[in-house]
């Protein structure tokens, strides 16, 4: 078990942690880099640039959003304060990465970081059960939407017995090996998932935008390419 | 007949039904657009991002009254992204492959058809998509592929033919008609509020040439004599040209093909009499429209102003004086989503309106947030299915406009003006009219001429006898 547990710590999470750094890092930069492209070949160069910032600040803090559907967007806002903040500012997880690679940062509390764990784990239940309960998710599911809020569960459950032993039925270790491989699983599906949308929000409203930025002559050059130029309406 | 071919709720032309192997033809066409056009990067982000959260289809006004799995707009987005994925995309291919082996097949794309002429492309659910997912584009993008194997309502095809090979404008009005009417209107002017206004034909060096929609001339011309009027009155230089004086493009409901080729007609004859800018009438998709000249021409293209900036900036001027007696019935606007789901054109025609009405009423919702009036990219024009339109699109459209207890709506949109109609025809709103904001704005303009009897008989040439009789006892 120990040596598990060191493998899950060491080799597992670095490739898993650069997996999903490098994953997410080629997604901004390719998604940047059409982005200029569509801007260069566009016969229409203008873009509201301030109106479309506007917007994407007003759904990375959705707070405005939430009278479109109460219930489900006070879910989902919980659960992404949650998942974002307990990984990253756990005293804990704070103190590895200072071990490793001597940088830190302040931290939360533990019992804010119990509370908040607690949320995680509530709201990704919670977004499960609306998922099934609601008939146009319902229709529009693929596996991965049940399953990741359920996988990004564990993480929650873990941590939370790890950070209480009396609490916790099963063997230390056992639990530590499940909470450090649970996480790795889901960083390296970070970039290969739906989960992605973490890298490309900031770039979704532009992106949406640019869908309309179609270049020059693009209706002539495709009748040229599909050799239409002479065909009748 | 046709109707034992009948595939899709739309008539589409004989030769539609013949086209062969049409997936390859359909994925030819999906490759020269991805490399000639600009949909791949939306596409690309879009089937990756899209977390299949649901909240479209609770911004849908579609999905809200059928509650059908194929009318939500993530599902609609979907067949057209799972064909992107499974062609074009590496991963895409090789899990498609191992797992369910989805291939492109005739009946897929009478799948595909059949709901994306279940959408206006109105585009209200890409503003409540948190991923930013633009699901009109994709309904738009999805259109265009399936008209190159042949499929587009018949209604569209056949107005788009007599405009690019036959009279020059989807209405097939010849320009002497086109003259005709206009000094008609001229004569409808001066008979009801004693005004000589022009309609200037082929006048070089205007800074405006006006491209309403054409239909305009047949069915609103209360709405043309009100452009003419505030030209008149505050001194315009514009004129029409005679080669060219449509507005409408239905290439933004099916193809940028041909969307490039009218707008390109339109710039032509802006450049022929030597016009500064483009001035379009009151009319939502051909404003679209002309907003995508430089998309198509090039940032040297002309400017285009609709008739609502130009009012309202005359109007701010003090440039339009009008009677004291304003419009005291209730009145309240639609927003056409062509021109106010991005938020350009929300306040102008409320601040006109506000000036000209004693009681003007909001919609609930609006702006950006307004529902569509349920023919929208195109599906007014197609007859046929006008009990889709009225009933299951235009439900809640008539549910906000019975709770405005309006007596007019005002819509400076052709198709929404035409949509609304038969919406308040079949939803028992035949109390409320229907109408555009120039036609209003005429009523109350003054002129300075003797026109004080003119204010009961002013519903214009467009009303019957009885409207006038009961415009009359008001």
């Amino acid at each position: 078990m120990e040596a598990w547990l060191e493998w899950a710590r060491g080799p597992a999470f670095v490739f898993a942690f650069t997996f999903m750094v490098l994953g997410l890092v080629r997604h901004v930069v390719l998604t940047f880099a059409e982005m200029y492209r569509t801007m260069r070949r566009a016969g229409d160069k203008s873009l509201a640039y301030s109106k479309i910032l506007v917007t994407t600040i007003k759904w990375l803090v959705p707070v405005g959003k939430i009278r479109n559907e109460v219930l489900y967007s006070v879910t989902s806002i919980l659960f992404h304060i949650a998942i974002l903040i307990v990984p990253v500012f756990l005293g804990g997880h704070i103190v590895l990465w200072a071990r490793g690679l001597g940088l830190s940062w302040p931290g939360i509390p533990n019992e804010v970081a119990d509370v908040l764990a607690i949320v995680a784990i509530v709201t990704a239940v919670a977004l499960v059960v609306q998922r099934v309960s609601a008939r146009p998710t319902r229709t529009l599911s693929r596996f991965q939407d049940y399953a990741l809020p359920l996988l990004i569960a564990v993480p929650f459950v873990t941590g939370f017995l790890v950070m209480h032993p009396a609490m916790n039925p099963f063997s230390y270790e056992a639990v530590l090996l499940v909470h450090v491989m649970s996480a790795n699983l889901i960083f390296v599906l970070m970039p290969i998932t739906k989960l992605s949308h973490a890298a490309f929000m900031p770039s979704v409203q532009f992106v949406s935008e640019l869908g309309w930025k179609w270049p020059a002559d693009s209706g002539t050059r495709v009748a040229v390419a599909l050799r239409k130029e002479e065909e009748p309406v | 007949m046709a109707d034992t071919k009948r595939k899709y709720s739309f008539y589409v032309e004989e030769k539609a039904h013949e086209v062969q192997d049409r997936p390859r033809k359909f994925l030819e066409a999906f490759a020269a657009v991805l490399e000639h056009s600009s949909y791949g990067l939306a596409l690309d982000v879009f089937s990756r991002v899209s977390a299949k959260c649901g909240l479209c289809a609770a911004s849908c006004q579609l999905y809200q009254t059928t509650g059908e799995d194929r009318d939500i707009p993530c599902h609609r987005s979907e067949l057209l992204l799972r064909v992107y994925r499974r062609y074009f995309t590496r991963s895409g291919a090789i899990k498609d492959r191992f797992t369910n082996g989805f291939v492109l097949t005739d009946e897929y794309l009478d799948e595909m058809a059949e709901a994306v002429y279940r959408c206006t492309a109105c585009r209200r659910c890409k503003n409540n998509c948190p991923m930013g997912i633009d699901h009109g584009l994709l309904t738009h993008l999805a259109r265009w592929l399936l008209a190159e194997v042949g499929v587009i309502p018949k209604a569209l095809v056949v107005a788009v033919r007599a405009q690019l090979e036959g009279v020059g404008n989807t209405s097939a009005i010849p320009p002497k008609a086109l003259v005709d009417t206009c000094e008609f209107l001229e004569e409808e002017l001066e008979e009801i509020y004693h005004v000589k206004v022009k309609f200037p034909f082929d006048v070089e060096g205007a800074e405006y040439v006006f491209f309403p929609a054409v239909s305009d001339y047949l069915l609103e011309p209360d709405t043309l004599m009100g452009n003419a009027a505030v030209m008149h009155v505050t001194g315009g230089s514009w004129t029409i040209g005679t080669k060219n004086f449509d507005g409408i493009n239905y290439g933004l409901f099916y193809s940028d093909r041909i969307m490039e080729r009218i707008v390109k007609n339109v710039v032509t004859e802006v450049n022929r009499l030597k016009g500064k800018k483009v001035l379009v009438g009151e009319c939502g998709h051909a404003t679209r429209c002309a907003w995508a000249i430089p998309t198509f021409c090039g940032p040297d293209a002309p400017p285009v102003v609709n008739f609502l900036q130009y009012t309202h900036e005359q109007l701010m001027k003090g440039k339009i004086p009008l009677k004291e007696q304003l419009i005291e019935e209730r009145v309240t606007y639609h927003d056409p989503c062509n021109i106010a789901r991005t938020g350009r054109i929300t306040e102008e025609p409320r601040e006109i309106l506000k000036a000209i009405c004693k009681d003007f009423v909001e919609m609930v919702p609006n702006r950006a947030q307004n529902y569509c009036c349920g023919g929208g990219g195109g599906l007014v024009s197609i007859d046929e299915i006008r009990e889709f339109r009225t009933n299951l699109m235009g439900k809640r459209k008539a549910d906000q406009i019975r709770a405005t207890g309006a007596k007019y709506l005002v819509a400076p949109c052709a198709n929404c003006k035409k949509q609304l109609k038969e919406v308040c025809e079949d939803n028992d709103l035949e109390d409320v009219k229907v109408i555009g904001l120039h036609d209003l704005l005429l009523r109350v303009i003054d002129f300075g001429t003797d026109a004080s009897t003119s204010d009961e008989e002013s519903s214009g040439v467009q009303a019957d006898q009885s409207d006038i009789a009961q415009e009359g006892g008001t």
